[in-house]
């Protein structure tokens, strides 16, 4: 059997994966499962955040910005059509406020859903 | 008058012969994908490619020769159409006469030849290095597979396929005669449909796509079907020469075990077409001339041999 | 048929992952000579790197390269360490190993792909890209991402490799181990993809030398030179690499030395994975670097990355410059050129697997 395995190439693997199911998936007809820590779209826990934009300063893209107009009002918005989605907005931050959850981020034809305001002190 | 345009377009001519190569175009590419372990492509595959085709926009590029390249795929159609009435389908055909091989091998080499002119008549580089390079293949394969399918030709002492097939059912399939011709005629098949390790002229890497790369919507739809349809009439014509039965009162017999016969060629087919790696067109010249010929040679006296 | 006609292996051909433009001279089926034009994929990184701070360079730096980003932002972060005289925790260095040694064997599993599909065999390349996704699922678990990794700040390593991604990582490397094992010995068999790569474009040792190659090419020739032995960052000076060479420098010897290698990282990662100490991930940095000027080689997939930054006090970098390893093969390229067949062009350009986004940069 091994003899035949190494002198054969190929022709074993090739009836092995035969009798397998296939490795790929029909993506859009059966879902897709992420793992916990893939990065994915920018959420924000509003309480923690205190505007002293340490993500705003990290960020290599410039897909956040901080408008301030006093010390208790100030707006943050996040692009995501700029975001590279590389997390250092989360290791900036000091105060576990901003992180990447795990949804896939997709492609829009909404123009207006490229502007997210993360967080409002106005309102 | 009816019978004649029954047997031309419906049963073994145009309608028969496109769901046949339907049929082995799809099984051939879910095979090879079960392979290398993709799902492939779903049943309504080839005929959605084939619409697809139609449906574009027909071009060519500047100074290539405008009748030509809508002549030769017309041509190479109706050759190969014409070729499948005279092979016999589960021992059937229409029309069938002494020296019907021969008509047969030479119809089924037209569209190699049809290949080169629209390689060559093609302005572009990437057909003209794909037309020459089938010219080249040509020449290697074609004299193994014309000794190769001799053979059954001698041992039955006969050139009608109905004869052979008539013999065969007599004294046994003449692959256990002649095995060397029937592996013969298998490369020599793979050769003339231009299948992957022989898919020199069309090699994706080399040149982009051989004589076809500046062919778009109806001429190449219709080069897609001449290929098709020549697979399938090449592997009818081999199951005819080397592994033909047919019992004389039993059509359903003869239809099942031809389906049968045509689904393993089939197998061997693509198993073939994963194996190996492409070889260089040098290698194969080398290949052909120093050591196919000489066993087709050799298995043809071997066989006239047998037969005195 | 002995007139010339030039072959356009231009910017679009089914042949090229990136564009390049190569435009082959041949008469009938033998090759000349080539002519090759880049930057194509130029972004001027370098140039960008200057407007960016330390810590905005390091996901800049990433994306110079798909498949070998980690090296890049590896030697850079040593490089900043270095300036800013900050020694990370020994943890953080094996785990920045670690994922050195799964990219490589990623890389070389994509290139093995990529020269199967070249020569006609489609089958290895679907099957060495099954195995692949085996590499990227243990990379993804463990930083968020199958290619880009992000997994690399200045003064250590954002994430860790916990407990509970033990048991996950050492099951696919037991499927890789077996895996490669087969591939190894259906490469030694395999008669085709030898008959088409054997005797095809012999590189001399001395050529390689004159031109400053290194990496899987130069020892494919025979030139015993490895970065992670000769100029080694830190873990590896405490790690016994042993380093392949083959002695004709044909497109077989390549094949030979990269399978190989696939193999040895293997072993290299089953040894970190053992070694691994205890202790925390990164140490904090400042974010304005002393001035000064600092050079870091190391080993990337295809060869050897050079980095050479220089700083001037401020949170911004005053000069980036990076030499990568693809550049040098691809002006050995033309002279491999000569005396081949036309079928020949896809092996010797796979031969020395192009990452043309490093070399334009």
């Amino acid at each position: 059997m091994d003899w035949f395995r190494r002198n054969t190439g190929l022709l074993p693997a090739l009836i092995a994966a035969l009798m397998k199911k296939p490795d790929t998936v029909s993506y859009p007809f059966t879902p897709l499962e992420l793992p916990q820590g893939f990065r994915g779209a920018i959420i924000i826990d509003p309480e923690k955040c205190t505007g002293c934009a340490l993500c705003v300063r990290d960020c290599p893209a410039n897909a956040l910005e901080l408008f301030r107009e006093s010390r208790e009002n100030f707006r943050l918005i996040h692009f995501p059509g700029r975001c590279a989605y590389c997390g250092q907005c989360q290791d900036a931050c000091r105060n576990d406020a901003i992180s990447n959850s795990n949804q896939i981020v997709g492609a829009t034809t909404d123009p207006d859903s490229l502007t997210l305001v993360l967080k409002d002190t106005q309102e | 008058m009816f019978e004649v345009l029954f047997y031309l377009l419906i049963f073994p001519g145009f309608l028969f012969l496109y769901l046949c190569s339907w049929l082995f175009e799809f099984l051939d590419r879910k095979l090879l994908a079960r392979f290398q372990r993709r799902i492939g492509p779903p049943w309504y595959q080839p005929l959605a490619d084939l619409i697809k085709l139609f449906s574009k926009e027909d071009l060519m590029p500047q100074g290539a020769n405008e009748v030509v390249a809508i002549a030769l795929p017309i041509v190479s159609l109706c050759a190969v159409l014409t070729a499948g009435i005279y092979v016999p389908v589960a021992g059937f055909s229409p029309e069938s006469f002494e020296g019907d091989l021969i008509i047969v091998l030479f119809l089924l080499s037209i569209p190699t030849l049809a290949y080169y002119l629209a390689g060559v008549t093609s302005v572009g580089i990437y057909s003209l290095l794909g037309g020459a390079r089938s010219l080249l293949q040509f020449f290697s394969y074609e004299v193994p597979l014309l000794i190769a399918l001799s053979g059954p030709a001698v041992l039955a002492g006969s050139w009608s396929i109905q004869e052979i097939i008539a013999r065969q059912s007599e004294t046994g399939a003449f692959l256990l005669f002649q095995p060397l011709g029937f592996l013969l005629a298998m490369i020599g098949l793979i050769g003339k449909l231009k299948r992957d390790p022989l898919d020199i002229p069309k090699a994706k890497s080399e040149v982009v796509a051989g004589s076809l790369t500046e062919f778009t919507g109806v001429k190449l739809g219709f080069w897609h079907l001449v290929m098709n349809i020549q697979a399938v009439v090449g592997i009818f014509l081999i199951i005819n020469l080397y592994i033909g039965w047919t019992s004389a009162g039993n059509p359903l017999l003869n239809i099942s075990i031809f389906l049968i016969q045509w689904l393993a060629m089939i197998l061997l087919l693509s198993t073939a077409s994963a194996v190996f790696a492409r070889l260089r067109i040098d290698q194969l010249a080398g290949l052909g001339w120093k050591i196919l010929v000489p066993l087709s040679l050799l298995q043809l006296t071997v066989v006239i041999l047998m037969g005195v | 048929m002995k007139e010339k006609i030039t072959i356009p292996i231009g910017p679009q051909h089914p042949l090229l992952k990136e564009p390049i433009s190569l435009r082959i001279d041949a008469s009938g089926e033998e090759v000349l000579g080539g002519t090759l034009r880049l930057g194509y994929v130029h972004r001027g990184i370098e140039k960008l790197a200057e407007s960016r701070t330390y810590t905005q360079n390091i996901p800049l730096i990433e994306r110079i390269c798909g498949i070998c980003s980690h090296v890049h932002t590896t030697t850079f972060c040593y490089a900043v360490e270095a300036l800013l005289g900050i020694e990370i925790p020994p943890r953080a260095q094996y785990i920045r190993a670690l994922l050195c040694e799964l990219e490589r064997i990623h890389s070389h599993l994509l290139w093995l792909g990529v020269l199967a599909k070249h020569v006609g065999l489609e089958t290895v390349f679907m099957h060495s890209w099954h195995d692949r996704e085996l590499v990227l699922d243990i990379m993804e678990e463990l930083s968020g991402g199958r290619v880009s990794h992000g997994i690399n700040q200045i003064g250590g390593v954002r994430f860790d490799v916990d407990a509970e991604h033990h048991p996950m990582m050492a099951d696919k490397m037991q499927k890789l181990h077996e895996r490669i094992t087969q591939f190894m010995q259906i490469f030694e068999r395999e008669p085709s993809i030898k008959a088409r790569t054997h005797g095809v474009a012999p590189l001399s040792a001395d050529l390689i030398r004159q031109y400053g190659l290194a990496g899987p090419v130069a020892r494919a020739s025979g030139v015993d030179v490895d970065m992670r032995r000769d100029d080694p960052l830190p873990p590896y000076d405490r790690l016994d690499i042993s380093v392949i060479t083959h002695p004709d420098g044909d497109a077989w010897s390549r094949t030979y030395v990269r399978i190989y290698e696939i193999y040895e990282s293997l072993l290299l990662c089953e040894k970190i994975l053992q070694a691994i100490p205890e202790g925390n991930i990164s140490v904090r940095a400042r974010r304005k670097v002393p001035a000064g000027e600092v050079v870091v080689r190391s080993e990337a997939p295809r060869g050897e990355v050079v980095y050479y930054l220089r700083s001037n006090g401020t949170e911004y970098p005053a000069r980036l410059k990076i030499r990568t390893p693809t550049l040098p093969a691809l002006a050995i390229m033309p002279m491999q050129l000569a005396q081949i067949h036309v079928a020949d062009i896809p092996v010797v350009l796979a031969g020395v697997d192009l990452c043309i986004a490093c070399a334009d940069r």
